[in-house]
């Protein structure tokens, strides 16, 4: 598959918006909203750590954050996270650890949905768990699309002396 | 990469003797007896092509046993193996709840036997069962962590010994969960590891030479044994 067809396929799997995600009756939405946490954090602050234990859905209300994840001494960042993102579904719904480290860049909002409070709001409105099983699939299936456009094949050895290590 | 598998086939999903290892479907008796209903089992011989890249997702599989080479198409048009799915995985599931094309392939390295459900049949059925649905998403958030680490995996580690190293290790650790010995079949070949670990096939032939005569590994046939996972490890950094 060429790379501009999978460039293109990226924009007809970009994420819902927020308020679409989260539509529910009232009733679900009070339950959300009774439980939810709402923090404030200045620049530099880290949201959380990656692999530590994931305590729900993080929803960015104001600021901006970065990405990053690190082995041993060795850091990558891996992008931007922004004011109405969704974040760490993955964690949330599924595994429980963070993949990632979350830190502000600069001053913000984060509205935490606890793992507790979304079971119940699952419970009480099931098509929201739905709706959020398919935005972690369109996930995916960006990480899928992403990881094919930027990782290259290694080359063979073009001669014997070469180093290949 | 799981190398610890029966080839006794089930006959169905009500009578599977496996089914309480395996993550997706280890469900409730309600949820079993409605998975049991849908979708058909079917047999692949080793090569097999169960869906390429770019085809429309029409179908979920869930492999009962064997193993499949998950691979995708990189920017210079080559192919690079992602991972080596095993029982319990659910195939195209992200394809098919994101309504998109598939984004990989799936070819069977070994005979293997996968219950095929039609995507809309899948679909309903996560609709009536929450506890399906938390497997699904379960299955996701595991692709995603596989994406995830491939990605890091061939960003972070410095070399080619490391990179080699960390597959090692999450095969045996994959395959050997808590157990003393780190054992696993290795069904990839040099070219095929050498694909995942961001390197040449010489290079692969040469480190696993390598980690053998150093006694960290022991390879006989296609079984592969970590003797000495703390040496690999110490590569990885």
């Amino acid at each position: 598959m060429e790379a501009e067809t999978k460039s293109g396929r990226l924009s007809t799997i970009a994420a819902h918006p927020l308020a679409e995600l989260l539509e529910c009756p009232p009733e679900t939405g009070k339950l959300l909203n009774g439980t939810a946490a709402c923090t404030v954090c200045e620049a530099g602050d880290v949201v959380f750590r990656q692999e530590t234990e994931c305590k729900g859905l993080y929803v960015l209300v104001s600021g901006q954050f970065v990405r990053s994840t690190e082995r041993m001494k060795a850091r990558l960042t891996l992008g931007p996270a922004r004011a109405g993102e969704l974040v760490e579904l993955a964690a949330a719904l599924g595994d429980g650890h963070h993949t990632y480290t979350l830190r502000a860049l600069t001053q913000g909002t984060i509205l935490l949905l606890t793992k507790e409070s979304l079971q119940l709001a699952f419970e009480s409105y099931p098509p929201l768990r739905m709706r959020l099983l398919e935005e972690l699939a369109r996930e995916v299936s960006r990480a899928y699309i992403s990881c094919s456009l930027t990782r290259k094949t290694p080359a063979r050895r073009q001669s014997a002396g070469a180093n290949p290590g | 990469m799981a190398g610890l598998h029966s080839h006794h086939p089930p006959e169905d999903c009500l009578n599977c003797e496996h089914r309480h290892l395996r993550m997706f479907c280890n469900l409730t008796p309600e949820a079993l007896a409605d998975y049991d209903a849908i979708g058909i089992m079917m047999s692949h011989a080793r090569g097999a092509k169960l869906f390429s890249e770019g085809d429309a997702a029409r179908n979920v599989f869930v492999i009962c046993y064997g193993q499949v080479k998950i691979s995708s198409t990189s920017r210079d048009g080559k192919t690079m193996i992602l991972k080596i799915a095993g029982p319990g995985d659910v195939m195209g599931l992200s394809a098919v709840l994101a309504n998109v094309a598939h984004e990989v392939t799936a070819e069977a390295i070994e005979p293997c036997q996968v219950k095929t459900v039609r995507k809309q049949e899948f679909v309903d059925f996560l609709g009536r069962h929450g506890i399906a649905s938390m497997h699904a998403a379960q299955s996701l958030s595991g692709e995603y962590l596989t994406v995830f680490h491939d990605a890091k995996r061939l960003a972070l580690s410095g070399s080619a010994a490391g990179r080699l190293a960390r597959l090692l290790l999450d095969w045996g650790t994959a395959a050997a969960p808590g157990k003393p010995e780190i054992r696993f079949t290795m069904a990839l070949t040099h070219e095929e590891i050498a694909n995942m670990a961001g390197t040449s096939r010489e290079t692969v032939t040469r480190l696993l030479n390598q980690f053998r005569r150093d006694q960290w590994i022991v390879i006989k046939g296609a079984s592969l044994t970590i003797v000495k996972p703390d040496q690999l490890e110490r590569l990885t950094a």
